[in-house]
């Protein structure tokens, strides 16, 4: 056992050294060395944090809720491998929190860069706040419900979670009314004049590379805090009862 | 107007991930102590009736 | 022709009130346990009325403090009135759905639905199934004030409100009974219950709001929003159903 965690301690310092020298790199290139954008100057190199993010946000809910079928699905039959699956899930979901709070917060900064407004009732805007809301949600039920039953019910939320985003994307795009179409048109799989200039692409992928392995990290040591958790709470309902048994005596 | 957002947005990215990873740091340490064994345990307990 | 049985036995057999819902081999049949839990629920709050006396004036309470709000004139009453209506049925619904479950906490009565060989998800479709007709009680009562209030009078095919209340009440009302039972040993219950169902009742809030404003001012088209709905309501009355027992057997 000692072996193994030493192992993972080696691995485990080894990736954070790595993405610490992405990111280094990615934001030099996104600060210093990709060029200057026409219409918006500098403020739009805020678009090397704001869309990596965004889309890297889209990613970790899934990893919430395959985590949480699993926990499902061991629940009865294996609990110790279970935990493990409920681990990855609140993992994951904090880490949507973060991120999808950064690509909110980094895009209002923009937006009234950019537009002259903070926020405007957008498609893409509100399915952001909307992800982050659902997944703050599933935070507070974690939080508010007794032990023993969190796990579970969590779980539950995560499937209900899923099922709602393509719901909420569809019903949001069905809005007519309003600023609904003023977010940027999507810049990859746009129009014939969309499309990033090659210059920008390089910083532009460093970027989503480095956010990527941070995001891995994140989760990663995440997943170590709450394994941590749970053996603890494991050792002290072992020590109550063991407290127990010597009364008996 | 313009730099200022920039630098916001700059510190606001660096600000929530590096409290994020400190918070988990800090609470590693925390249920670290936790997990130590108890110096009182080790002896044995004397209940009395 | 039922001919009452002598032996004593027999007749109590006979007379049980779950007979009619037994199947051929004697077993309570699904939609007869859901029958028997609607039937104890409608039973319990004809009794008490605690829970849509509470909803009622509740609902009128929202109203009224939206009227202060806005100050609307004809024109706009139109187009807030339909966001005003679900918002109030939101919030009455809260009340009820949280007391929907307390009445089963006394005297253990949900242990002694673990241990009957009845399916669980039987319990939660009579439960939602008697907080929908609840609630919608509530529609028929606030209907009226409404048009009263507002000055209202549908610009578009009023008859589609037949159809849009039932299909929003019931995803308020299903994911709503649903959530409550997962509060039941929460600390902080009433206030966990808005927290959760909110965020995932956002796409039915908006189909419902934008379904009732389009009726009501006749700009544009109710139909995708109805379809959204209902698409919806399929979505999440299965997942309710299948994961229910989960829920309550989650220790």
């Amino acid at each position: 056992m000692v072996k193994r965690s030493c192992v993972f301690g080696v691995v485990g310092m080894v990736w954070v050294v790595m993405t610490l020298a992405a990111i280094a790199y990615a934001t030099r290139l996104a600060l210093f060395v990709a060029p200057t954008e026409n219409t918006m100057l500098d403020v739009q190199r805020i678009f090397y944090y704001h869309v990596p993010t965004s889309m890297l946000s889209l990613l970790f809910p899934y990893v919430n809720f395959v985590s949480s079928l699993f926990y499902l699905g061991w629940c009865r039959r294996d609990p110790l491998r279970a935990l493990t699956a409920d681990a990855v899930a609140i993992a994951a979901a904090e880490v949507t929190v973060v991120y999808s709070s950064i690509s909110l917060l980094t895009g209002m900064l923009w937006g009234r860069a950019a537009w002259g407004v903070w926020w405007a009732w957008d498609a893409r805007l509100t399915s952001m706040l909307l992800l982050w809301v659902l997944y703050v949600s599933y935070l507070i039920l974690r939080k508010l419900s007794s032990t023993g039953q969190t796990q579970t019910l969590a779980a539950v939320l995560s499937v209900f979670a899923a099922l709602d985003v393509p719901i909420v994307y569809i019903s949001i795009r069905l809005v007519k009314y309003g600023v609904y179409t003023q977010h940027p048109q999507p810049v990859f799989g746009g129009d014939s004049n969309s499309g990033i200039a090659p210059a920008m692409m390089h910083a532009f992928g460093w970027n989503v590379l480095g956010w990527a392995m941070w995001g891995i990290s994140l989760l990663l040591f995440r997943y170590g805090l709450e394994r941590r958790r749970q053996q603890s709470e494991q050792a002290s309902a072992l020590k109550a009862i063991e407290g127990s048994l010597e009364i008996v005596q | 107007m313009q730099a200022h957002h920039l630098l916001a947005s700059y510190l606001l990215v660096w600000l929530i991930q590096g409290g994020y990873a400190a918070w988990i740091v800090w609470q590693w340490r925390r249920t670290g102590k936790e997990l130590q064994p108890d110096p009182a345990d080790l002896s044995p307990r004397d209940e009395g009736s | 022709m039922n001919r009452v049985p002598r032996d004593p036995s027999a007749r109590a057999e006979a007379s049980h009130p779950f007979r009619k819902e037994r199947g051929m081999d004697g077993a309570p049949s699904y939609f007869g346990c859901v029958w028997c839990h609607l039937q104890k629920d409608l039973r319990l709050e004809w009794r008490s009325r605690d829970s849509v006396v509470g909803m009622l004036f509740f609902a009128l309470l929202v109203v009224i403090i939206f009227s202060l709000a806005f100050d609307p004139t004809a024109a706009v009453s139109r187009q807030i009135a339909g966001g005003i209506l679900w918002v109030a049925l939101l919030f009455a619904s809260f009340t009820a759905l949280n007391q929907s479950w307390t009445r089963e906490q006394r005297n253990r009565v949900l242990d002694a639905q673990r241990m009957s060989p009845a399916p669980v998800s039987a319990l939660f479709l009579g439960k939602a199934l008697a907080n929908m007709l609840f609630v919608s009680f509530i529609e028929l009562v606030l209907a009226p004030l409404f048009i009263v209030f507002y000055n209202l009078h549908a610009l578009g095919e009023g008859w589609m409100m037949l159809v849009i209340m039932p299909l929003g009440t019931w995803a308020l009302v299903c994911n709503g009974t649903f959530f409550a039972a997962m509060g039941l040993r929460t600390r902080n219950r009433e206030l966990m219950l808005p927290l959760i169902l909110v965020p995932i009742s956002i796409p039915a809030l908006l189909g419902m709001m934008q379904a009732t404003t389009a009726v009501l001012t006749g700009e544009f088209e109710p139909g995708p929003w109805i379809r959204m709905l209902a698409g919806y309501n399929i979505a999440f009355t299965t997942a309710c159903l299948l994961l229910f027992e989960t829920v309550l057997s989650a220790e």
